[in-house]
């Protein structure tokens, strides 16, 4: 299809009642919006309230079940991928869509040769136009443009670099829209600059851009309009630079949300619970001494370097340390193997919940009932399953899981939900203490609200709660005291109540404090 | 908030010279079964210098013809993520059929129409497998194995058991001519058969097909992650149907190959022998979980089995060694490519 000169006065995109039901569930309900050229957009809500759908709907990933989709003023209801592509909306979904076992040239390339023979796939291709187009775009990101980097097969390139990747792809054809799913998650605050300066240049030349984001720092460092949905439905648009969080938070939860502190910090000091004492690992951590009160919440962080991953992992008995002891109220415990330490009480949910934590293909059911077979038996010795579904029935209420049942699989729910089906597998085993590392990574604002009070709610029934995480304003809005650790010792202790967040970013940045601040 | 560690992009774009050379061997899995031949060669012609003649090397391409035909369309079926276990009965059928065809009805058939005939036949029971395994969603493996014993007994029940010499003379004289004849020290003459160039020229049209077709990138993008190819607009179950009717195919052309070399027709012909076949692309550095390989890999890995399973009587050592011998070779290719993957992996 020949490219159409944008009309002055017709939108790039315009969306109008879109509507779409899976199966009973409808997951859009009458959404209208409209994408100028060069404009900047952001797509922000909930886990699960609509946005994987629309940018589905819009990338022809998906067909909407009604209403109409128009691209330069021309209705395109109903297109495919490739006439998405061909009328100029490209999209860097957040598993990047790249083909691992392709080249980094062939990843970027290839996408035009496909458009061109309207996917029809009986034609020739020309390896030496996809090297040229590969080429030009990578230079657009600051990529190498070498035989050797075209090469490169993806799956052998570090995350971040195939972020970049996917990135040039998009903007590899004039295209008149790109849409990226949270684009930045894996990238450093560097690499997060150069893709800004990249959408900038984009936007000069005429392109708008969508992104579908949590983080409203760096929304608003773009600028732009913010396009806030709930529940399927695009209930504001603002100018984020304009609406501070708090007014986002309540468009897109339709409740207020937390912006102080959640923690009611106890008068009198807790009882010690678990002591950490003398923890070494070699070439990991030294000489931690740390102490958790029964109902306190204790928050570490630190750079991602210093040490506080193999703590965390020591304390779930997946990196058995070398030195010291931990002691749970009197008694030493075993970190040598996970078993022994759930059995003693601890639990520790994983950051990275897809990879460590959770049997997605299986039902909520099995993967919150996974660590408390043995409370389920029957007389014979099999599992109860009136029991099982009664307790996970009571996990999807207490935690507020959003889910089509308790038998539905894990991978069908949205990621604010997934987490808390972790946690709730670990409040399961009613733990005298919880380790969380990084309990709301990637995880919108309205999910992080849950997480907080679910954690709070632990604490006041006398769980020891260790809270490991990168995100500042989390630590200060839950803990008691915050470690930090630095080069894999623990180097200062704060009461968290009244801690400037800054003060504690130097702490954690240490003395020289120009390692400018990350993510 | 995890600063400090800002990737370098230029470090971890210019990999170590070390990792350079496991990338080099992830693209160019021949160099696997190449390694292995020149190996064998090597102890085999150290023990029996008699082994290092052109009359065996003759030998050993005569004997990989028909294997390569087939071991091509499985490498196919396997870079896209498949499996196929049907190939040989399709040949199997294809032949048979098509030989008592020609021998009842048209006698004078020359063989460009015979092999033709045979491509189209097994190109549409291959389809059928491509068709079922979109149409079922189910297991590429589990399919082919239906439809291998489905074909099988259709062969069997309905077209015939009996084996029979008279094939065509079309058939005959290809099988026959030749393309080069040496004399061994003996006396012996050794023949190169002219079918051997078939074979040649398949494999090269296929890598052809694989590298400079968007049909053959989309076969290995299927085969990487099939979900993402469909997003980006490859149509996956055209791909998925190409590779079948691709592999039944040559499994056809296959079969009047066969019939043409033994000058017999026999329909209890080629079954099991499916898994050598598999284990030859294998060898060659096609992973069994799809989207990788190499033709030449498949050629080569071809030549080694038969190397081990002919040539190994020179020595005489027992078949059943030999079976032991491939069975080291197979679990070697495993830890190689599986060592590359842990090297190269991010």
């Amino acid at each position: 299809m020949p490219e159409l000169p944008a009309t002055r006065g017709t939108p790039f995109l315009e969306t109008r009642a879109l509507h779409k039901f899976y199966g009973g569930v409808h997951a859009l309900r009458g959404v209208s919006l409209t994408i100028n050229s060069g404009g900047s957009y952001h797509l922000l809500g909930e886990n699960g309230c609509g946005k994987s759908t629309l940018i589905k709907i819009i990338s022809g990933a998906q067909p909407a079940s009604s209403g109409q989709l128009l691209i330069r003023g021309q209705d395109m209801t109903g297109l495919d991928p490739i006439a998405a592509l061909d009328a100029g909306i490209e999209t860097v979904y957040q598993d990047l869509s790249l083909l691992p076992n392709l080249s980094v040239a062939e990843n970027i390339g290839l996408s035009q040769q496909l458009v061109e023979s309207s996917g029809r796939l009986f034609r020739r291709i020309s390896p030496a136009q996809i090297d040229d187009v590969a080429r030009r775009a990578l230079s657009e990101v600051n990529l190498p443009t070498d035989p050797e980097f075209l090469a490169r097969q993806i799956q052998t390139l570090p995350i971040a670099i195939r972020q970049l990747v996917a990135i040039a792809r998009a903007i590899a054809s004039k295209a008149g829209l790109v849409i990226m799913d949270e684009p930045t998650t894996s990238l450093t605050k560097r690499e997060v600059r150069n893709l800004i300066s990249v959408i900038r240049r984009l936007q000069e030349s005429g392109t708008a851009v969508l992104f579908v984001t949590h983080k409203l720092d760096e929304a608003r460092e773009i600028g732009g309009t913010g396009l806030v949905m709930r529940d399927g439905e695009l209930v504001q648009q603002c100018d984020v630079t304009q609406a501070s969080n708090a007014e986002i938070g309540l468009w897109m939860t339709g409740r207020e949300l937390e912006q102080g502190r959640y923690r009611r910090s106890p008068g009198t000091p807790p009882a010690p619970l678990m002591q950490i004492q003398g923890l070494g690992l070699k070439d990991a951590y030294r000489d931690i001494d740390l102490t958790i009160g029964a109902g306190e919440i204790l928050g570490v962080t630190g750079l991602a370097d210093s040490g506080r991953n193999d703590l965390a992992k020591s304390l779930a008995g997946l990196a058995p340390p070398d030195r010291g002891k931990v002691v749970l109220e009197g008694r030493p415990l075993d970190p040598s193997e996970p078993a022994s330490m759930i059995s003693a009480g601890i639990a520790y949910v994983p950051e990275d919940r897809l990879t460590e934590g959770l049997f997605l293909e299986k039902s909520i059911s099995a993967n919150v009932t996974m660590s408390v077979l043995d409370r389920l038996r029957n007389s014979l010795g099999l599992l109860n399953r009136r029991k099982a579904r009664a307790l996970t029935q009571k996990t999807l209420d207490e935690l507020r899981i959003v889910a089509a049942g308790t038998e539905a699989p894990v991978q069908s729910l949205s990621g604010g939900n997934q987490q808390r089906v972790l946690i709730g597998r670990w409040l399961a085993t009613s733990p005298r203490v919880l380790i969380l590392h990084g309990p709301t990574v990637g995880v919108d604002v309205g999910s992080k609200d849950t997480i907080f009070r679910i954690i709070q709610a632990q604490a006041e029934n006398g769980t020891g709660i260790m809270l490991i995480s990168d995100d500042l304003p989390e630590l200060l809005q839950n803990c008691d005291r915050i470690a930090v650790m630095r080069d894999g010792a623990v180097s200062r202790i704060f009461t968290a109540e009244g801690l400037e967040e800054e003060t504690l970013y130097n702490e954690i940045a240490g003395s020289g404090g120009e390692n400018a601040r990350e993510g | 908030m995890t600063a400090a560690r800002t990737v370098q992009t230029d470090d971890t774009t210019k990999p170590g010279r070390l990792a350079q050379l496991w990338l080099w061997s992830a693209r160019h899995p021949a160099v696997f079964p190449a390694a292995m031949i020149v190996i064998t060669c090597a102890i085999i012609g150290a023990v029996n210098p008699d082994f290092l003649h052109v009359a065996n090397l003759f030998d050993i391409l005569r004997a990989s013809a028909i294997r390569g035909l087939l071991a091509l369309g499985v490498f196919v079926v396997l870079a896209a993520g498949g499996l196929d276990v049907s190939f040989t009965a399709i040949a199997a059928f294809v032949m048979y059929s098509l030989t008592l065809i020609v021998v009842n009805f048209l006698p004078g058939a020359g063989i460009v129409p015979i092999l033709a005939c045979a491509a189209l036949a097994g190109g549409v029971l291959g389809a059928v497998n491509g068709l079922l395994v979109n149409a079922l969603r189910a297991p590429a493996l589990i399919v082919t194995i239906g439809t291998q014993y489905a074909l099988r007994g259709a062969l069997l029940s309905f077209v015939g058991t009996a084996l029979f010499m008279n094939i065509p003379g079309s058939m005959s004289a290809f099988g026959q001519m030749p393309l080069a004849t040496v004399t061994t020290a003996r006396g012996l003459t050794v023949t190169l058969p002219a079918y051997v160039l078939l074979t040649v020229i398949v494999a090269l049209a296929t890598s052809w097909m694989l590298n400079y077709t968007l049909i053959g990138r989309a076969v290995f993008a299927v085969g990487g992650k099939p979900e993402i190819a469909a997003r980006l607009g490859f149509r996956v179950a055209h791909v998925r149907i190409f590779v079948f009717a691709y592999a039944g195919m040559l499994a056809g052309i296959a079969g009047v190959l066969h019939v043409s070399a033994n000058r017999l027709a026999n329909p209890f012909d080629l079954a099991g022998t499916e898994l050598p076949v598999i284990a030859a692309v294998v060898l060659g550095g096609a992973r069994i979980t799809g989207g990788s390989g190499t033709v030449l890999g498949t050629m080569l890995g071809v030549i080694l089995i038969t190397l081990v399973s002919s040539v190994l009587i020179l020595l005489g050592i027992p078949s059943s060694w030999q079976t032991a011998i491939l069975g080291g070779f197979i679990i070697l290719a495993g830890l190689f490519f599986a060592r590359i993957d842990r090297m190269i992996l991010k």
